[in-house]
């Protein structure tokens, strides 16, 4: 017999999920055993009569290029931390402080406004085992929860296979590219930029008629088949929505903008994955970081805003996150590069607001990089199990979900 | 032996996957040859040298290397020539949106035109003494002491080996290999001040390499042929080529070491790319939609309209969406992307000449129509049955 510890009791004792953390069957064993309902996501109650509430759309948006997570939740108390990079470091007066700690860098006015209205979930030291400093390799892990192994679907195009439902469409990628993260086996994910040119010119019926047919045909004719009867279909419904209003800045305000009508328009959307690039900042960091972490905190800040004033905040939850950190210590372009583990956020009503998880330590790097604390599948697990309501294990493995969510 | 496609269909099949689709002229001089002279006529392109620049070009005007690069596929003496140097675009994908300098891009192209039938190994030389290359994976600040690892990554895991085919320690020692090898305004400079001289270990070798060192040792590694051979199937034959066809393959590139135009006529000539169930089994980038749609056309001018619709359909020359290239296959028809490639047959049917249109459907499909085509096409005559042969899913296919 493994020498398995007696399963705790108390709520709060299982933040982090590490590789020696407790598994998700402990902590339902434990859970259980005591009758703790307060551990349990809603799937797992045996007695809960209420109407089944309704889904969460995810929205997972991905700091593309590798965000610095040292200089966007700032260890500013460590002083690791500023002797590791003599010129990028925040000094400490300039640090959004969250506690005696830990605070945000002083370009996050949004994200700040969000901690304090308590819609904001930090996760520290998020990451995953034998991590790889490829950008492509790194976010096709991120996309996938799959590490060990080469990626085939998303994790949550694997979770929406796994619970099929009656849809036109179930995840909307914000991309010419269709993310990673939505692919799936079954039909629903589409990708999008704009609204416009989704109408099909009136001469071109014919041919659109064309695309209809032999979607029972194996191989590329089959696939152009279900792709092009997929595309009309979502095209005709997407055809006539306007983009919303709202005081979004940027490149991926217009994105949020796009996102806010989206689920405005009550498409029913199971996830929605946006980008916002420019984070890989091998040189000259400081300007482009904090430009960046700006755009980034005040429109997620009005982005929630303006779900809560239409009403739709129960219904969403925003997942930001980016495929790696970087190096601990700075370079000598005034940059960083790759690194491993950082931060992510959660954000939305019905969350435990706060520091989950637990900062990677500075003291102890595995060759100049950080040691990740949290698994990144134990985030997942969360984000699965309060937005979908669905047993997690199956889609990511064995993880315990984090107490993210109230 | 497989089964093979043979006479004018496997001459169509050639000229769709080399030339996107045969203009007029190329398809009646092509249908009654044999299919070996058309791949030598192909061949002997990578030989002729590039056109000049038209007189008074300018890259720093907004689009002007993009239509250069357009025409010349459409309408240029080398169409196979600028789609290699296409392919090389890919698989060396460098950005404008990073470099913010045209005439760079401008000049990384010509190095790809001129030496994308040459010796790999020289290509790889000059792509790493290409001042756009340095710009976009940071060569300058790779510096003695403090490597920038990025392009000693990449030029690893996508341009040589290919991902899992070395090691973190490799990535670090290729990049200490190419300290100082930097930029001064638009010129290639070598800083003996930046450059490490120690030695490195680079896959199980050690010495005082610099980066043409470390170029022959990668080109050493067995991988380093595999992953040429099977960039060169996906690109030009299927996406998921046989192990047998890449070995094989693999074979010529290192027996011909590394000279490129026999690797692509072997590949040309070679029963994988004669296999019929090879035949329409790619999907045309937006790239390749709006050349062949041009070719079959007889169009040669490229408004302006184009450019926005290839933005829509989700690719532009010299903006890759990453160092990684473009993607293949169905990624390329998400939902706007299709309705944009409608729209895009029915512009273009409009600027068709009358005259030519009983043509388009030879050049398009070659001797044979595709079954599923031949019922609609009943029905239509004139610009109709343009939109229906440009707009139809077989035409979105090579």
């Amino acid at each position: 017999m493994s020498p398995r510890s007696t399963p705790r009791h108390d709520c709060a004792a299982h933040g982090a999920a590490t590789r020696r953390g407790p598994t998700r069957r402990d902590i339902l064993g434990g859970a259980l055993a005591l009758g703790g309902v307060c551990l349990l996501p809603r799937w797992a109650r045996a007695d809960d009569t209420s109407a089944p509430p309704r889904r969460r759309t995810i929205v997972l948006l991905h700091l593309e290029g590798g965000n610095d997570g040292l200089n966007t939740v700032v260890p500013y108390a460590d002083a690791a931390y500023s002797r590791l990079r003599p010129s990028l470091a925040i000094e400490r007066d300039r640090v959004r402080r969250l506690d005696e700690t830990t605070g945000l860098h002083p370009s996050l006015t949004g994200l700040e406004a969000l901690w304090q209205r308590k819609r904001l979930a930090i996760v520290e030291g998020v990451g995953y085992p034998d991590p790889s400093l490829s950008h492509f390799r790194a976010t096709e892990i991120w996309h996938t929860g799959q590490p060990e192994r080469a990626p085939t679907h998303g994790w949550i195009g694997r979770a929406l296979d796994a619970h099929p439902r009656q849809a036109p469409l179930r995840s909307v990628g914000l991309a010419t590219e269709p993310p990673l993260s939505l692919a799936m086996s079954g039909p629903g994910s589409i990708t999008m930029t704009s609204f416009e040119r989704f109408r099909v010119p009136s001469s071109m019926q014919g041919a659109a008629s064309l695309w209809r047919q032999h979607a029972d045909a194996t191989g590329l004719r089959g696939d152009l088949a279900r792709a092009g009867t997929e595309a009309l279909d979502v095209a005709a419904r997407l055809a006539s929505m306007s983009p919303a209003g709202g005081p979004y800045v940027g490149p991926l305000g217009d994105k949020l903008r796009l996102v806010e009508s989206l689920l405005v328009a009550d498409l029913d959307l199971d996830a929605i994955h946006l980008g916002q690039g420019g984070y890989d900042t091998h040189s000259n960091q400081t300007a482009q970081h904090a430009r960046l972490l700006q755009q980034l905190g005040t429109n997620l800040d009005v982005f929630q805003r303006r779900l809560e004033a239409a009403k739709l905040a129960d219904r969403v939850v925003v997942f930001v996150f980016s495929e790696f950190g970087r190096r601990a210590s700075e370079n000598l372009s005034g940059g960083t590069d790759h690194g491993t583990a950082g931060p992510v956020f959660v954000i939305g009503t019905g969350l435990r607001p706060g520091r989950h998880g637990a900062p990677a330590s500075l003291a102890e790097l595995d060759r100049e990089n950080l040691v990740y604390t949290t698994d990144l599948r134990s985030v997942q697990a969360s984000l699965l199990s309060h937005a979908y309501q669905i047993d997690p294990a199956p889609v990511v493995g064995d993880f315990a979900p984090l107490e993210l969510f109230a | 032996m497989r089964d093979q496609m043979e006479g004018e269909r496997a001459i169509a099949h050639l000229l769709r996957r080399t030339v996107v689709a045969p203009d007029a002229a190329l398809w009646a001089a092509s249908r009654g040859a044999s299919y070996d002279d058309v791949v030598e006529g192909l061949l002997t392109q990578l030989d002729a040298k590039r056109p000049p620049d038209p007189a008074g070009f300018d890259p720093y005007l907004p689009g002007a290397i993009q239509q250069l690069w357009l025409e010349r596929m459409v309408a240029g003496s080398t169409p196979f020539a600028d789609r290699v140097a296409f392919f090389w675009h890919d698989h060396f994908a460098t950005s404008d949106a990073k470099i913010q300098d045209p005439l760079l891009m401008w000049r990384q192209q010509r190095l790809l035109r001129d030496g994308g039938g040459g010796s790999w190994r020289e290509l790889l030389r000059g792509v790493a003494r290409d001042v756009a290359m340095i710009r976009w994976l940071d060569g300058n600040s790779n510096r003695r002491g403090h490597a920038n690892e990025n392009f000693g990554r990449e030029l690893q895991e996508l341009f040589v080996l290919g991902i899992g085919r070395y090691s973190e320690d490799d990535v670090r020692e290729v990049a200490r290999a190419f300290t100082g090898w930097g930029s001064r305004h638009h010129e290639f400079v070598m800083r003996p001040e930046f450059h490490d001289d120690g030695d490195k270990t680079v896959h199980g070798r050690t010495g005082p390499f610099d980066g043409d060192d470390v170029i022959d040792i990668l080109l050493e590694q067995p991988a380093a042929a595999e992953h040429l051979a099977r960039r060169l199937l996906r690109w030009f034959v299927t996406l998921d080529p046989r192990p047998e066809d890449v070995s094989s393959l693999a074979d010529v590139v290192r027996g011909e070491d590394f000279h490129l135009r026999p690797v692509l006529g072997y590949l040309l000539r070679s029963e994988a790319f004669r296999d019929p169930s090879c035949e329409w089994a790619l999907v045309r980038s937006p790239v390749d939609q709006v050349v062949a749609t041009w070719r079959v056309l007889g169009l040669r001018a490229l408004p302006g309209w184009v450019h926005a619709s290839l933005d829509r359909m989700g690719q532009i020359l010299f903006r890759p969406p990453s160092v990684k290239g473009w993607t293949q296959g169905t990624g390329w028809l998400s939902s706007g992307a299709l309705v944009e490639r409608l729209a895009l047959a029915d512009r273009a049917s409009e600027l068709a000449l009358l005259d030519g249109l009983d043509a388009i459907e030879r050049l398009a499909y070659g001797p044979e129509t595709p079954a599923s085509l031949v019922p609609a096409l009943a029905e239509q005559g004139g610009r109709d049955r343009a939109r229906l042969l440009l707009g139809s899913p077989e035409f979105q296919r090579a």
